[in-house]
C-alpha cells in the first residue's frame, strides 16, 4: 500500500483583485504603528496604548516552547492595509470584487437563514455589516473595533487589554500594538441574544498579517453566542494571522464562542484567546481548527468567581505540512469552579497535532472540579500526534480527571461500512466525522454541515 | 424479485499469514431458499461469509460467481451494491456514526435516492417490527450496545436495505427465547421481501422457527455433508461426530 502526499485542492483558494486605498509599507517600526493610529484617527490613550505595546513586543522573546517559529520573519508582512469602501450598511453598496469574494463563501444566505448581525472582515476593515434592530433596541452593541473605539470610548477603554495584558505574550503584544478590525460586543443585564452573532475573516493579500481584535463583555446574568468562520485564498508565501480574543463574563453570565478556522496551508495561525469568568457564570469555547501551515492556540478560561464554569471543547485536523499545537488552558482560582476541556484531533499525510494544555487549581479554591479528554485520531504512519498536560493542583479538596486516547481507523470498522456499500474513502471521512461529532454537534448547523463537507474534502487526497 | 444464484466453484482461502483456512470449496445459493451452514467452532463457516463479501484479509483461489458475473475480484462495496448483504457475528462499533445515518448513506449507495420522510417512516416500521426501541437508532451504532441489541440491528439493516442475499452470521447467539422469535419473524419477513437467506449457525432452534431447505455442513474447512432440514436434526441429536 502506497500512499501520496497529494493535498487536496483547497475549495477557497480563490482570490479577487486588490482594491486598496492605503497600504503601509512592508515590515514593523514604530513610525508604521504610530501611523496606523493616525490613519483611523484614533484618540491619544490608543494611540499610546498601541506604541507602548510596540515596545513591549520589541523587547519579548519568541516563545521558548512549542513548535518551531524560526521561518517567522515579522519584517516580511504587510502590517496595515485599508479596502476602498471603510463601511458599508448593506449589500448592495460593497465593490464587486469584495462581493464576489464573499458570494464564494456564501454570506449572503447565510445572513438571510441564521444570521442575526453580520460582521464580514475584509482584510484589516470591517466593510459589511447589518446589525438587526433588535439587537440595538435591547441595548446589545454589536460593532467592528475601530468604530467602537470611537463611539464607545469610556467602555472600550474600561476593558482592553485587562483580561490579556500586553505582556502575556510576544504575539499578544504584536496585536496590541498593530491591531486593526475584530468585533467588539456589550450585552447588557440579562438580555439574552437569541441567534449567534457572526464574523467572517479573510485575508486576501498576500504577506498581509491580520490582526483583528475582539472584546466581549457579558454582562450579569446575560447569554450571547459569537462565532467567526475563516476561509483563505492560497498565496505562495506566508502570511500571519495573530488575533487576540478577550471576553468578560460577569455574574451568571454566559458566554459561547465558536470558531471554524480554515486558514489556507500558507498562514500562521498565532492567536491568545482568554475569559475571565465571574460568580456563577459560564464561558464556552468550540474552537476547530483544519487550515493553517501552524496554528499555536490555547482558549483559557480564568474561573475567578465562586461556581465559575468554563469548557473548552477543539477539534484540530493536520494534513499535509500542517502542524496544529491546540489545547486548552483553565486556571482555577474561586471555590466551587468547574472547568472541562475535550480535545479531537486528526493527523493525516505527515501532518503533525499537539495537545498542550494547563490545569491550574490554586490552594483555597475548594472543591473545583476539572476533567481533561484528549483523543487523538492517527490516520497514516507519516503522521504524529502528541499530548503535554500540564497539571499544578495545589488544593486538597479539589478533582482532577484526565483521559488520553490514541486511535487509527480500524480494518474492521472499513471492511463494516464499505460492506454496506459505502466505498473505501467514504468510509474513512465517515469514520473521522464520528470521531469529532462529540464537538461537531455543539456547533451551530451551517457550521456543522460545512465541517464534514471540509473534513470529507480534507480526506480525500489519498487512499493508495 | 428476480431470483439470484450465487455459485461457488473450488474455493480455497488463505490469511495473509499463509493459514488455510477453507479448502476446495462447490456450492451454491440461490434466492428463492433458506439456506442453514453448520459445523463446529473453527469449520471457517464464518470465514466462507468473509470471503463472499470479499474481506481483503484472505486470499483466494476459484471462482465466485453472482448472476452469473465472475466477483472474485470485485471489491466489497460494489458486491454490497450487487445485492450482497453480511450480518456481522460481533459487529463493530463505529463512535459518532448513528444507526440511521449509516442505514441512510447505505440505503443511498444500493438504492435509488429516496425522500428522508419516506426512509424514516420505513425504518421505524421494521425497528417497531423488530421491537427497537427507536431511541437507539440515534445513537451510534453498536457502542455500547448489548448483545441482542446488535443482532437486532444488523437484522434491521437486512430487511431496509433488501438485499438479494444475507448472511447471517450466527444471529441466533446469546438471544432469549423471546428474542429470538423476534429476529425469526424478521428473517421469515425478509424472505417474503424475496432476499435468499443464508443463516450460520450452531443450533437447530433457530431453524424450527425458519423453514430450512438446504443444510450445508462444513468441517476443517471443506464441506462434508449437504442435506435437507432433518439433516438439522440429526446434528442436533448425535452432534458432528455423529455424521
Amino acid at each position: 500500500m502506497k500512499t501520496t502526499f497529494l493535498p487536496s485542492p483547497y475549495a477557497f483558494g480563490f482570490h479577487t483583485k486588490d482594491a486598496y486605498t492605503y497600504k503601509s509599507k512592508k515590515g514593523l517600526h514604530k513610525e508604521i504603528v504610530a501611523d496606523i493610529s493616525f490613519q483611523k484617527g484614533e484618540p491619544d490613550w490608543m494611540r499610546e496604548f498601541r506604541l507602548k505595546s510596540f515596545d513591549v513586543f520589541s523587547k519579548k522573546r519568541m516563545p521558548g516552547w512549542g513548535p518551531n517559529l524560526s521561518e517567522l520573519t515579522f519584517n516580511d508582512f504587510y502590517y496595515y492595509l485599508k479596502p476602498i469602501v471603510s463601511q458599508a450598511q448593506s449589500w448592495s453598496k460593497l465593490p464587486k470584487s469584495i462581493k464576489e469574494t464573499y458570494d464564494k463563501i456564501g454570506i449572503p444566505e447565510m445572513e438571510k437563514k441564521y444570521l442575526s448581525g453580520v460582521s464580514a472582515q475584509y482584510e484589516s476593515e470591517v466593510v459589511y455589516k447589518s446589525v438587526q434592530k433588535t439587537l440595538t433596541k435591547k441595548g446589545v452593541i454589536f460593532l467592528d473595533m475601530d468604530s467602537a473605539v470611537r463611539e464607545y470610548p469610556e467602555l472600550v477603554r474600561r476593558y482592553f487589554g485587562t483580561v490579556i495584558p500586553v505582556g502575556d505574550n510576544k504575539f499578544a503584544a504584536l496585536n496590541s500594538s498593530v491591531w486593526s478590525g475584530g468585533s467588539f460586543i456589550y450585552v447588557p443585564k440579562g438580555v439574552k441574544v437569541e441567534l449567534p452573532l457572526q464574523a467572517y475573516f479573510r485575508i486576501n493579500a498576500a504577506n498581509m498579517g491580520q490582526f483583528e481584535r475582539t472584546l466581549i463583555i457579558a454582562d450579569e446574568g446575560s447569554f450571547v453566542h459569537y462565532s467567526e468562520g475563516c476561509t483563505a485564498p492560497i498565496y505562495s508565501t506566508d502570511s500571519l494571522h495573530s488575533a487576540v480574543v478577550e471576553i468578560i463574563v460577569k455574574k451568571g453570565a454566559r458566554v459561547r464562542y465558536t470558531t471554524v478556522q480554515n486558514w489556507s496551508t500558507n498562514v500562521y495561525n498565532l492567536v491568545t484567546k482568554r475569559a475571565l469568568v465571574e460568580e456563577e457564570g459560564t464561558m464556552e469555547w468550540v474552537d476547530c481548527n483544519l487550515g493553517s501551515k501552524l496554528t499555536m492556540k490555547y482558549p483559557s478560561v480564568y474561573l475567578v468567581g465562586r461556581k465559575a464554569r468554563g469548557q473548552v471543547l477543539s477539534i484540530a485536523y493536520a494534513g499535509v505540512g500542517q502542524i496544529q499545537d491546540a489545547g486548552a488552558k483553565a486556571i482555577h482560582i474561586a471555590p466551587e469552579t468547574t472547568s472541562e476541556i475535550i480535545s479531537k484531533s486528526i493527523c493525516r499525510s505527515g501532518g503533525r497535532t499537539s495537545y498542550r494544555g494547563m490545569v491550574k487549581i490554586v490552594h483555597g479554591a475548594k472543591e473545583a472540579k476539572s476533567r481533561v479528554v484528549c483523543d487523538a485520531l492517527i490516520i497514516d504512519k507519516y503522521s504524529r500526534s502528541d499530548t503535554y498536560p500540564t497539571m499544578d493542583i495545589q488544593e486538597q479538596t479539589a478533582s482532577m480527571e484526565h483521559e488520553a486516547t490514541v486511535s487509527k481507523i480500524s480494518d474492521e470498522q472499513l471492511l463494516y461500512l464499505t460492506s454496506r456499500g459505502i466505498n473505501a474513502r467514504e468510509a474513512q471521512s465517515m469514520i473521522v466525522n464520528g470521531f469529532i461529532e462529540p464537538v461537531v454537534k455543539e456547533l451551530p448547523l451551517e457550521y456543522s454541515v460545512e465541517l464534514n463537507r471540509l473534513i470529507g474534502l480534507r480526506m480525500e487526497g489519498s487512499v493508495g | 424479485m428476480k431470483t439470484s444464484h450465487l455459485t461457488i466453484s473450488h474455493l480455497s482461502a488463505k490469511t495473509k499469514e499463509g493459514k488455510e483456512i477453507l479448502h476446495d470449496i462447490s456450492l451454491s445459493f440461490s434466492s428463492s431458499k433458506v439456506y442453514a451452514i453448520m459445523g463446529p467452532n473453527g469449520s471457517g463457516k464464518s470465514t466462507l461469509a468473509h470471503v463472499l463479501l470479499g474481506n481483503p484479509e484472505y486470499t483466494i483461489q476459484g471462482s465466485i460467481l453472482f448472476n452469473l458475473t465472475n466477483i472474485e475480484k470485485v471489491v466489497t462495496e460494489e458486491r454490497a451494491r450487487l445485492g450482497l448483504f453480511l450480518s456481522y457475528q460481533s459487529p463493530v462499533a463505529i463512535p459518532g456514526v448513528s444507526v440511521v445515518h449509516l442505514l441512510r448513506t447505505a440505503y443511498q449507495k444500493t438504492h435509488q435516492l429516496m425522500k428522508i420522510e419516506q426512509f424514516m417512516s420505513i425504518l421505524k416500521q421494521h425497528a417497531k417490527t423488530l421491537h427497537i426501541e427507536s431511541i437507539l437508532l440515534n445513537r451510534s451504532i453498536h457502542d455500547g450496545f448489548s448483545g441482542g441489541e446488535k443482532k437486532k440491528i444488523e437484522l434491521l439493516q437486512a430487511l431496509v436495505l433488501k438485499p438479494k442475499l444475507a448472511i447471517f452470521d450466527e444471529i441466533d447467539t446469546g438471544l432469549d427465547v423471546d428474542a429470538l422469535k423476534v429476529v425469526a419473524q424478521g428473517i421469515n419477513m425478509l424472505k417474503e421481501f424475496g432476499t435468499g437467506v443464508i443463516m450460520i449457525t450452531h443450533y437447530k432452534r433457530l431453524l424450527s422457527y425458519i423453514p430450512v431447505d438446504v443444510v450445508y455442513v462444513l468441517s476443517k474447512g471443506k464441506l462434508v455433508k449437504t442435506g435437507n432440514h432433518q439433516l438439522a436434526s440429526i446434528i442436533e441429536r448425535k452432534g458432528y461426530a455423529g455424521l
